[in-house]
């Protein structure tokens, strides 16, 4: 199958890959580029473990071919800091034992980024709406949205 | 990886007409049915015609008094655009509740009637606005009513080289709207069964009544014997009543018995008598 030349910024970097027309976005970062934090679930949008920020809106990586990203901006849980600190996200997520077996936690904490960026102070029904597409088997969800609503405080503090 | 496949991307809808014309390709716009589709495949034997680059097909106006949704518009576009809240808030709550976030951010209003699943939630909602879908090919365009687009459960008239470029309709004249969405889970599950109803309402008298339901019925359309009940009459509950009895009667009358009737009949009556509450305010 003919190779494709694609453009675009990952986390915050400009890249030039080429790629199969066949690989999702999911397979290029993960598989390609080694960004491990994107995880590989379902594969067929249901399970929200491959989310990543694709100009500025969550999406499932799984769902979008690769060469449909050219010209896009893409952050995954790796970009969301620039240095070695925590985003005061990943802070609540951890101070607020949200976080168990993980496998959930980096499309979980895409999506607060993009409600909180967008909503500094939602609502309990808002954050539910907000993650309803990431499902988690281990918390059970309240100490998720706990730590969503931790993190709004947060980050009004930083 | 997906099973193998060429893929172009034109940027604008000329080049794509006319690569369509030229190859053998499956259209992909936000890819949450295709790339469902694909994966359940171990070949394919159709090339991708990615339409997503193409901006000129992600607007939403209103010209001449007509709504204009352009086929690529999300189902987030849809449900934050300002004309769409201000003027058809039917449509914005029929989308609020499709898939979760991540899907509404992909899922596009064209795909999403061209894949023309009965669960589509798009769709009973347009079909209540009389929309109309319109259609380009190299050689012409038409423009189709939705309700005969859509010719049964997947399946719909769109011919060889086609794509579907916008949906027009007018704004509605109602004084109340109701879509109900019955799931299996809330935010994920493709909805089981929806209806989408309106009413206008003129000195407590039901003037025009519509009545739409989406995967209830075995044919796409408005159920103009239950509409006719409500017209010229005062709105009750008891009224409602009688009209969601009415829809299911004819939802059997047109599927026959099967399986899933029995079940379906007493939660479609019930769907319908409810939105149409909701829509005349008879329930909050
Ligand atoms: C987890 C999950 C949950 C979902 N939940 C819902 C839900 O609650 N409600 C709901 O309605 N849907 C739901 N869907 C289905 C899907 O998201 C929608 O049908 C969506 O609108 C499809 O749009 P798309 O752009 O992704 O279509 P694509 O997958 O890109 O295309 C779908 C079909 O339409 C054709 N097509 C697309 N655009 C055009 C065009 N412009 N011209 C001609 N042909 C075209 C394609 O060739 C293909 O056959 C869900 C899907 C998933 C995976
Ligand atoms: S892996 Fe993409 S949604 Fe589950
Ligand atoms: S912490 Fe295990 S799936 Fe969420």
């Amino acid at each position: 199958m003919e190779k494709l030349k694609i453009n675009f910024k990952l986390n915050g970097k400009q890249i030039r890959v080429e790629c199969e027309p066949a690989k999702t976005l999911l397979d290029l970062i993960r598989d390609d580029l080694g960004l491990k934090g994107v995880k590989r679930g379902c594969e067929i949008g249901e399970c929200g473990a491959c989310t990543v920020i694709m100009n500025g809106e969550i999406v499932n990586s799984c769902m979008v071919l690769a060469p449909q990203v050219e010209g896009s901006d893409i952050t995954t849980i790796e970009g969301l800091t620039s240095d070695e600190s925590l985003h005061p996200i990943q802070t609540a997520f951890m101070e607020k034992g949200a976080v168990q077996c993980g496998f959930c936690i980096p499309g979980m904490i895409l999506s607060a980024k993009v409600l909180l960026d967008n909503k500094p102070s939602p609502s309990g029904s808002e954050i539910r709406t907000a993650i309803a597409g990431n499902l988690c088997r281990c918390t059970g969800y309240k100490q998720i949205v706990d730590a969503i609503k931790y993190a709004a405080q947060l980050m009004k503090n930083e | 990886m997906l099973p193998e496949f060429n893929l172009k991307r034109p940027l604008t809808l000329n080049e794509a007409l006319s690569e369509y014309a030229a190859g053998s390709y499956k259209i992909i716009a936000g890819g949450t049915d295709m790339i469902v589709e694909m994966r359940k495949e171990k070949s394919i034997d159709f090339d991708i015609l990615d339409i997503s680059g193409i901006p000129k097909l992600k607007s939403i106006k209103k010209e001449g008094g007509k709504i204009i949704i352009g086929a690529l518009s999300t189902f987030s576009d849809v449900f934050k655009n300002e004309i769409v809240q201000k003027e058809v808030p039917l449509l914005k709550e029929a989308v609020r509740n499709a898939g979760s976030l991540q899907i509404r951010n992909r899922g596009t209003i064209g795909g999403n009637i061209c894949n023309a699943s009965p669960a589509a939630d798009s769709v009973p909602p347009l079909v209540a606005l009389d929309a109309e879908v319109n259609l380009v090919s190299t050689k012409g365009q038409r423009t189709v009513k939705l309700d005969e687009f859509i010719t049964r459960p997947y399946a719909t008239n769109i011919k060889e080289g086609e794509i579907l470029k916008s949906i027009t309709f007018s704004p509605p004249v109602c004084t109340g709207y109701h879509f109900y969405k019955l799931g299996r889970r809330e935010a994920l599950a493709i909805s089981r069964m929806n209806v989408a109803v309106m009413l206008n309402i003129k000195g407590g008298v039901i003037e025009d009544a519509v009545i739409s339901p989406g995967s209830v019925m075995p044919f796409v359309g408005r159920v103009t014997e239950a509409e006719e009940l409500l017209e010229g009459n005062k709105p009750s509950k008891e009224l409602f009543e009688k009209a969601g009895l009415k829809v299911s009667g004819i939802m059997i009358k047109e599927s026959g018995i099967r399986w899933s009737t029995e079940y379906k009949k007493p939660v479609i009556k019930e769907m319908v008598s409810r939105a149409l509450n909701f829509a005349a305010g008879t329930e909050k």
